[in-house]
């Protein structure tokens, strides 16, 4: 379920949150479902998921910073392209996202 | 390369704002913003704005972005979205570099989706205006970079554009009205804010701002930072620790707190990179928050035919932005002959007034960082407020909207000079006197009589209004308070009366629970209280609310609360004296 309970399902001044179609993508193989259209990164909030990469050198984790792609944070692979704001890209049906490890999908290859 | 007359860099309400009066003149208008929609900080904000009516006070910020697009739309402005400007270059040339959808490579097969790639294109026009905001500043501390840790606006992103919650138990470090209205938002979204820290001594933001996250219960920690965020893979907990004078940690007086957000708003930088690239002459003072260009009253800068706007020139607020960039947009059309000299002078002056009358009070751009000690009324300041975000008890009584009378009347605990006047236009009773200048503090009027109607409390930006009756029967007084919040209670709830610090004070039942297309979203909840707590509750929490979880009335040693936990229900709220008793020794030791 796209739903969680961090989705704000009625709100005290905006009202019903509008929802778009219900689309099912993959976490790093993981199936999970999100709104069309929403950001990526909305959409793994809520799913609970937090950590979007690892930084090249530290190895260490970076999630949403400033959710107006700005920061670079938030960046994963996105259909097989690395560096895809995920704050800014739409979420589609059957799109498969992966955690970055610096700038690959696998955590052994960064040096 | 596409030609136009005016290019404006940013959708926000400055650009947009000045984008309508050069399309109004016939000029044609060309916007750009990266996102995926118009009207940049804007549509975030969800409170009822300050001001005056010309400023479109006690609007929601979200609204006066709606009634911008339409205009914009009506005047044939033309807004690109998902188009970044990387560059002006000499001859006003901007380039642009936008998204562009491609099908699939045979444009068939449905389970190919279609890619999206970056293309970048030239746009020539004979003025630009550069109106891209600001961004939100950071500062390290150890484990800032770790998810969860996130900026101010990004939480408020996530809940009222996408309608996610950023976490479920969140600290806001920094306390301007950013911190303050992100953390009452945090609150409306259903997320828990587990405290309030700012490494300065005094709150930056307004009092009013405060004193709604204060009586919700947040606790503010001044003179306070974070020492260390916790966790390894995100965000698990937050220690923060007091500073001295010179923002030195002091050992010993670290606290803790379980969250899983920590949200940093320490202010906001323009960013005003695409004017320097473009050889704008600079100011580097920082009194604009940053650096900024140079302009003149028009916004217009160094460079002919290169004019500034908004936050990038300086950071103010959405409502002098909008001003900003309407004064812009009538410059530029005489700039480029569009619109006569004598028409453009009046519209412009006109603006130039309200935007005056928007840079006055405590809060103005030239009283920063002064020390205001009294009210431009001679009033000694709350400095409770200052500390720990509301009005202390023996304070309250000096404000000139806080009066004594039979019968309902209202209490406005507005206690600082800010530009702002929808109270004083709401009542049609004239109970309610702010003047002329827009920055004085609301007076009840003397020989006044209020009949009621709510629309005061509901029309006030600051949520300080109140409607008391100190009596309505025997041992009983009743207070109407402004609520944004769901679950919205019923008539004949029984619950808590809370304090302005946010404590259970005392038993209370709902008697009405008011809404009305009028009131935009703020409903109007009365309570019934024990006489002696007519002037001291001031916000309203179920019992379930307050049982439950992470309890406050579990903690309190309030009497009252015990036996209706009990379900002994027997005697009416305001007759609960033990409660009232209770209360003086939790205020006394909150203070
Ligand atoms: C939490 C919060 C609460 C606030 N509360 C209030 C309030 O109560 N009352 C009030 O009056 N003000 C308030 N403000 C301030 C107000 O939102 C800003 O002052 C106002 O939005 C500034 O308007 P602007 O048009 O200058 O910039 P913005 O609204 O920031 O718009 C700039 C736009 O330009 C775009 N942009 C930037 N660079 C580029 C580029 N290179 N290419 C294309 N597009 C670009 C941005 O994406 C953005 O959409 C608040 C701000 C925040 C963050
Ligand atoms: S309740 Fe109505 S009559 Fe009374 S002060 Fe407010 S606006 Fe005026
Ligand atoms: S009491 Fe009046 S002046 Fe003060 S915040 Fe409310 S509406 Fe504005
Ligand atoms: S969170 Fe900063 S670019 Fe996405």
């Amino acid at each position: 379920m796209a739903g969680s309970d961090l989705r704000i399902s009625e709100h005290p001044i905006l009202g019903q949150t509008k929802e778009g179609r219900e689309v099912t993508f993959t976490y790093d193989g993981r199936p999970l479902t999100g709104y069309e259209g929403e950001p990526i990164a909305a959409a793994l909030r809520a799913a609970g998921v937090m950590v979007h990469r690892y930084t090249a050198k530290k190895h260490t984790p970076r999630g949403i910073f400033c959710a107006i792609g700005r920061c670079t944070d938030c960046v994963m692979i996105v259909d097989g392209e690395p560096n895809v704001r995920t704050c800014m890209t739409p979420l589609r049906e059957g799109m498969k996202v992966q955690t970055q490890y610096g700038v690959s999908s696998r955590p052994e290859v960064t040096p | 390369m596409k030609r136009v007359d005016l290019i404006v860099i940013g959708a926000g309400p400055s650009g947009l704002s000045a984008a309508i009066e050069a399309a109004k003149t016939g000029m044609s208008v060309l916007v750009f913003d990266e996102n995926a929609r118009p009207g940049g900080q804007l549509f975030k904000q969800i409170h009822k704005f300050f001001g005056s009516k010309e400023h479109k006070a006690k609007i929601r910020g979200f609204v006066i972005g709606q009634q911008l697009l339409k205009e914009a739309e009506d005047a044939g402005v033309q807004v690109s979205l998902e188009s970044t400007v990387i560059g002006i270059y000499p001859e006003r040339e901007v380039v642009v570099r936008k998204y562009v959808e491609t099908p699939a490579a045979d444009g068939t097969d449905p389970q190919e989706p279609s890619s999206r790639h970056e293309a970048v294109f030239h746009y020539k026009a004979d003025a630009i205006l550069v109106a891209t905001g600001a961004s939100e500043n950071m500062v390290m501390f150890d484990g800032w970079t770790l998810p969860g840790v996130m900026g101010a606006g990004a939480a408020q992103t996530l809940m009222n554009l996408h309608g996610v919650r950023p976490g479920k138990r969140v600290l806001m470090l920094g306390s301007g009205n950013v911190g303050l209205v992100v953390s009452f938002q945090l609150l409306q979204a259903g997320c828990q804010v587990a405290a309030l820290v700012d490494a300065a001594p005094k709150i930056g933001g307004y009092g009013v701002h405060a004193a709604k996250v204060a009586r919700c219960g947040v606790p503010f920690y001044l003179s306070h930072t974070i020492k260390k965020v916790e966790g390894t893979n995100h965000v698990t907990g937050v220690t923060i620790a007091e500073v001295d004078s010179h923002f030195q940690f002091i050992p010993g007086t670290e606290k803790h707190f379980d969250v899983d957000t920590v949200c940093v708003a320490v202010g906001l930088s323009p960013m005003s990179q695409l004017l320097k690239m473009a050889g704008c002459e600079m100011d580097n003072s920082g009194k604009g928050g940053g650096q900024i260009p140079v302009v003149d009253a028009a916004g217009q800068t160094s460079v002919p035919g290169i004019f500034a706007a908004g936050d990038v020139a300086g950071i103010e607020e959405a409502s002098s932005a909008m001003i900003e960039g309407r004064m812009a947009g009538i410059r530029i059309a005489e700039y480029l002959g569009y619109e006569t000299k004598e028409a453009g002078e009046a519209e412009f002056s006109k603006e130039e007034a309200s935007l005056e009358g928007l840079r006055q009070g405590m809060f103005a751009p030239q009283n920063r960082g002064m020390k205001i000690e009294k009210t431009e009324e001679g009033i000694p300041i709350s400095t409770n407020l200052l500390k720990h975000g509301f009005v202390a008890d023996d304070e309250i009584g000096r404000f000139p909207g806080v009066t004594h009378k039979a019968g309902i009347h209202p209490v406005m605990e507005c206690t600082q000079n800010i530009p702002c006047n929808p109270c004083q236009d709401a009542c049609a009773k004239h109970c309610i006197h702010i003047g002329l200048n827009i920055t004085a503090l609301p007076a009840v009027e003397e020989g006044s009589t209020c009949i009621g109607c709510g629309m005061c409390v509901a029309s006030c930006s600051g949520q300080a209004i109140f409607l008391v009756n100190e009596h309505t029967k025997e041992g009983c007084a009743e207070v109407t308070l402004p609520y944004e919040f769901l679950p919205l209670p019923k008539a004949g709830d029984e619950g808590f009366g809370m304090s302005r610090s946010g404590k259970p004070v005392c038993r209370a039942k709902v008697v009405k629970v008011r809404t009305s297309k009028a009131f935009d979203h703020t409903a109007l909840l009365t309570i019934e209280v024990p006489e002696d707590m007519a002037m001291k509750a001031r916000f309203y929490r179920s019992r379930l609310e307050c049982t439950g979880g992470d309890s406050v009335i579990a903690q309190s040693r309030i009497k009252g609360a015990e036996v209706s936990q009990n379900g002994a229900t027997g005697d009416r709220p305001c007759e609960s004296k033990a409660a009232a008793e209770s209360e003086k020794r939790e205020e006394g030791a909150a203070i």
